[in-house]
């Protein structure tokens, strides 16, 4: 029995086979001779002008943040926000950093972060292939119950949560926090994975199932390759979602070897009074994983496979 | 064995292998053995969210402090004090608002990005470049909420904020309040909010526009279409999955918003900028009454349920017009 | 094969956890009984109250030195938010940091979550360590209702709001330091004539509330304030104390003395603009002090609300021993230690206000004029606590009626018919239960 394999041409080395049917091969998204003609033109430059103007007024508050991030408190006090720090002052970075004992925060974040980033589009592919390829009966309203998991408020949930996890013995823990955002984040790649894969062409399934290839078969060697770019949009989403989560870590994280880095900065602000600029130092220390994490995984996205292939 | 399309369904049943199964299989749907894998994800579900759902309505059938203090039995007395309660109703007003600032704007504007990004920018100058600016816009999603309420407000103080500086140097003698005046302060909110958002569906339709078919645009230019006409014709049609799941996520995320509230105007000035899920916030801990909080939590998801029904009906709607039409 | 591939590595990533957490996972604050103490706390270390406590812990370790002492340095939001639900868990301290008042330790009291320490504080001779006023947080009842009942937490410190004032500016206008409200008044319209706004404030936050408590606090006796703050009554919001408080913060809005555009500004705002010299008054507290002390350029000093008997200001926060702790009895002699005149002093000289300290120990001139301020209070038992304490969720009634006035979209009266009515609600709510 041959193995089916999708048509499909992507930007990286691996070439891949054509099936036996003759499908026209996928062109790459690299600039071609073709392009070569889009590259001339004025009107091109303005654009860019106007895209790059819309990035800077998104940056804005970034600046902000790195020039507090390197100024002493006293200067902050004095001359502001706004001011132009008149010497790099890393204590405030370096602070923050063993004062939360930042290297084991930054493991935990990583840690609890990666894993549901993984599990969440592991769950949301399972899910999503039974609802958008399996055409289950009610589909509507199970993506809706599913959907219920992103609609509730956190603070409905606590007090259920809480009790739960000290029964099974799973208080303190970081399972805890990546079984529940597993759950919660899954809702949404659920929805977004049925979606798309509502749209999926089933001439593919039926090639493949021709040839004789079971549902697991077909998941892993039809689908997945196709939706690649969506679930690179979900695991981005879902560590970037993750690791920012404030609310539940805190109250279900109760010792500092166990807690993560949102956390962390919240430890910096007291009852009445705030500490700015080692507030802005630890978040841009704080930042910057998850900045690394998104520009990593960004490659996923631009790795160009397309659905209408067989056409 | 010979296959045969399931006219129903559309779809081609699983090739058998013995003839008891294949009767058995003849009287059972097409779609059961896809069954087990959603097997996971309902436990987890009804486990992590089910079970505190339900918990969550039986608190709001209470009067509860919280903790281990004592439960008393209210019946249906939180919804009934809940409709008559202005500062509930004045929420779900601002979050019309959240939904303008959360939804409508950043979908629209998003989308012109995302085109502008990948159909026109990506080709003109190289995906890095449409790439790197992708990065930009969705640097302020990375950014949690608690510190990018701090930069803000270093922005739009009345004082000594950025922007109000920046404007008395200009000349503007009397900058607006932005966050301090009940008139502006929603708009303030709002347009942060816009700030915070836009990056998602860049990030979104960005993908989707890599789903595309090449070939059909080509083959558009080909009979003469302009750039709008196969935007509209083809590209549109082409993404509405992600059109439709950016809408749905975008309106949850502006009916249920919290953090920017919280950060921004804790709900104020004079409770103009008061949403549903910051006032049930108070209700269960500033004032610890768990009860009538799990009720005003309840009333909000079951309104994100009827909204989010109604957007996949209208998106189940628009699949199978498609699926006829093939 | 891309399958099994993602599957091993799937895999192998979820084993890697599962031997973390078994060897490295925490199983929460408790440990064994008398063999471990917990503290969990929220204190900074380089503050007063960080210092002194590690002072304890040190004289703690000392005389008992087969016991491991095991901080856990927690984020107020936590405790403050979660300690309802995390304390009816099994994973909890053995000695805890909180905030004191009805709508805090006393609904951790009245939930009985928390041990009573009334007969250690009796063996111990807490109770005549600290005096009058100090004690009123320390004790609630059945109801979570402070000022009597069984003692439920321990201060170490005290609190309170005073003025701060900028010397160098109050020398360049030639003001000399009001003693009554009236040279209040006069000063501020000298400020105000001059167009400086003479008082920095915060409408988002505490801080207005607490000028407005000050005031009315200067035409209040202790009665009233027992009513306001201990049911023992009821207040009257549109009587005479009240409505001339409210009033005269209205007319000083409409003078200018306050900045008509603070309605969003934070404490942290105020406080900046007071240290950067942009307004020469701050009513705030004392927790304030260091801040201004390591940051301010010019000269300043501090001066007590003028006129006042009854003063804004309270204990610090408490020690409390939740219930289900594991070792009360090392809990207790932490406490008991952190009563000592060697914690205490620390906390003198740092400026952290204590409650049983000496205050001839203190070198620096500033932390003793704060610390004799705070002194004076005490000996009038002019403690007279904050204006959200009453009911919970008062604060952000008082926050929002109070940007009101700012604002002046709403009349005295009708900031005061608010706050009646979320007071009224609040305290029906508040017994009911």
């Amino acid at each position: 029995m041959s193995t089916v394999v999708p048509d499909t041409t992507t930007a990286g080395p691996a070439a891949v086979p054509a099936p036996a049917r003759a499908p026209r091969p996928r062109r790459a998204r690299v600039a071609t001779g073709h392009d070569q003609r889009y590259r001339r033109g004025v009107g091109r430059w303005l654009v860019l002008a106007a895209a790059v103007l819309v990035a800077l007024l998104m940056l804005s508050p970034f600046v902000i943040m790195l020039l507090n991030a390197f100024k002493s408190p006293a200067e902050y006090s004095q001359a502001g926000p706004l001011s132009i720090p008149k010497e790099v002052y890393l204590d405030g970075v370096q602070n923050f950093w063993t004062r939360t004992n930042f290297p084991q925060k930054l493991w935990n974040s990583v840690f609890i972060s990666a894993l549901v980033a993984v599990f969440g589009t592991l769950l949301s592919l399972l899910n999503a292939y039974a609802i958008g390829v399996g055409r289950i009966k009610g589909r509507l309203w199970i993506v809706t119950i599913f959907l219920v998991a992103n609609m509730l408020p956190q603070e409905a949930l606590i007090y259920p949560l809480f009790d739960m996890a000290q029964q099974v013995g799973l208080s303190n823990s970081q399972w805890s926090i990546i079984i529940i955002f597993t759950v919660i984040q899954s809702a949404f790649g659920t929805y977004l994975l049925a979606s798309v894969l509502g749209t999926f062409p089933p001439a593919l399934l039926e090639a493949a199932q021709l040839d004789g290839a079971g549902r697991w078969r077909i998941l892993w060697q039809v689908v997945y390759p196709i939706v690649k770019p969506t679930l690179g949009v979900l695991m981005i989403f879902f560590f970037i979602w993750t690791w920012n989560e404030f609310f539940i870590p805190l109250v279900m994280l109760t010792t500092n070897d166990t807690q993560t880095i949102p956390i962390a900065l919240a430890s910096l602000q007291g009852d009445r009074m705030m500490d700015a600029p080692t507030t802005n130092a630890g978040a841009l220390v704080s930042l910057i994983p998850a900045l690394i994490f998104f520009l990593i995984f960004q490659r996923t996205l631009t790795r160009g496979v397309t659905a209408g292939a067989v056409k | 064995m010979p296959t045969r399309t399931d006219p129903a369904t559309d779809q081609v049943p699983e090739a058998t292998r013995a003839p008891e199964a294949a009767d058995r299989r003849r009287r059972r749907p097409a779609w059961v053995p896809y069954l087990p894998y959603l097997l996971p994800g309902a436990v987890a579900f009804v486990v992590v969210i089910g079970y505190p759902f339900a918990m969550n309505v039986y608190y709001s059938l209470f009067k509860w402090r919280g903790g281990m203090a004592p439960m008393r039995w209210n019946g249906l007395g939180n919804y009934s004090d809940l409709m008559g309660d202005s500062a509930f109703w004045t929420s779900f007003q601002n979050s019309v608002a959240m939904i303008l600032a959360m939804v409508v704007v950043p979908t629209l504007l998003g989308l012109v990005l995302a085109a502008v990004l990948f159909d026109y920018l990506g080709r003109r100058f190289g995906p890095r470049v449409a790439a790197f600016l992708r990065a930009t816009y969705y640097l302020p999603q990375i950014l949690p909420v608690a510190v990018a309420g701090v930069l803000w407000n270093w922005i739009l103080n009345a004082q000594t904020g950025a922007l109000n500086v920046t404007l008395r140097g200009l000349g503007l003698d009397n900058p607006p309040n932005w966050l301090g005046d009940p008139d502006i302060a929603l708009p303030s909110v709002m347009l942060v909010l816009i700030w915070v958002q836009v990056g998602y569906p860049v990030v979104i339709f960005m993908s989707a526009l890599q789903r595309v078919d090449p070939e059909l645009y080509e083959a558009a230019e080909l009979d003469g279409a302009g750039w709008w006409r196969r935007f509209q014709a083809i590209t549109i049609p082409q993404i509405r999955p992600e059109t439709f799941v950016v809408t749905l996520t975008c309106t949850v995320a502006a009916l249920k918003v919290f953090g920017p509230i919280y950060v921004l105007t804790r709900g104020g000035p004079e409770s103009s900028t008061l949403v549903p899920s910051y006032y049930s916030y108070l209700n269960f801990f500033d004032k610890s009454k768990v009860g009538y909080g799990a009720a005003i939590a309840t009333v909000l998801t079951l309104v994100i349920i009827v909204v989010a029904v109604v957007i996949l009906a209208l998106q189940s709607r628009a699949e199978r017009r498609e699926q006829e039409g093939r | 094969m891309l399958r099994s591939r993602k599957i091993s590595i799937v895999a192998a990533v979820a084993a890697l956890p599962l031997a973390l957490a078994a060897c490295g996972g925490s199983d929460g604050g408790g440990g064994s009984d008398d063999q471990t103490l917990t503290i969990w706390h929220y204190e900074n270390e380089d503050s007063a109250m960080g210092q002194a406590w590690a002072k304890a812990i040190e004289i703690f370790e000392e005389e008992n030195p087969d016991v491991e002492v095991v901080v856990e340095k927690q984020t107020f939001e936590q405790i403050q938010k979660n300690a309802k639900i995390v304390l009816t868990g099994n994973d909890v301290p053995d000695v805890m940091e909180y905030n004191k008042g009805n709508a805090t330790a006393g609904q951790l009291a009245a939930q009985g979550l928390l041990t009573p320490l009334t007969d250690a504080a009796a063996e111990r001779g807490w109770d005549e360590k600290l005096s009058g006023s100090l004690q009123t947080t320390a004790t609630y009842d059945e109801q979570g209702l402070m000022g009597s009942g069984d003692w439920y937490g321990v201060p170490n410190y005290g609190e309170f709001v005073q003025v701060y004032y900028n010397k160098d500016m109050f020398a360049q206008y030639g003001l000399e330091v009001p003693t009554t409200l009236e040279e209040l008044e006069t000063v501020m319209q000298a400020f105000a004539d001059q167009g400086v706004t003479p008082l920095a404030e915060a409408g988002a936050e505490y801080p207005m509330g607490q000028l407005w408590y000050e005031l009315v606090l200067a035409n209040s006796d202790r009665e009233f304030i027992d009513q306001y703050q201990l049911f023992d009554g009821d207040p009257d919001f549109h009587g005479p104390e009240m409505t001339q408080a409210t009033e005269t913060l209205n007319s000083w809005i409409q003078s200018g003395y306050v900045a008509s555009d603070s309605a969003a500004l934070t404490a942290e705002d105020m406080g900046v603009s007071f240290i950067n010299g942009t307004y020469p008054m701050m009513v705030s507290g004392s927790w304030w002090f260091g801040r201004i002390v390591e940051e301010m350029d010019a000269d300043w000093g501090q001066f007590n609300f003028p006129g006042n008997t009854l003063q804004v200001g309270s204990s610090g926060n408490l020690w409390v021993v939740p219930a289900n702790a594991d070792s009360p009895d090392l809990a207790e002699e932490f406490i008991d230690i952190t009563l000592r005149p060697e914690v205490q002093n620390i906390l003198a000289e740092t400026g952290g206000l204590p409650v049983a300290g000496d205050a001839s120990v203190i070198t620096d001139e500033r932390t003793q004029q704060l610390t004799e301020n705070f002194q004076a209070i005490l000996d009038e038992d002019g403690l007279a606590f904050y204006p959200d304490w009453p009911v919970p969720g008062y604060y952000d009634v008082v926050v929002s009626e109070l940007q009101s006035l700012i604002n002046q979209s709403k009349t005295p009266t009708e900031v005061l018919d608010g706050l009646e009515t979320a007071y009224v609600d609040g305290k029906a709510d508040l017994l009911d239960s």
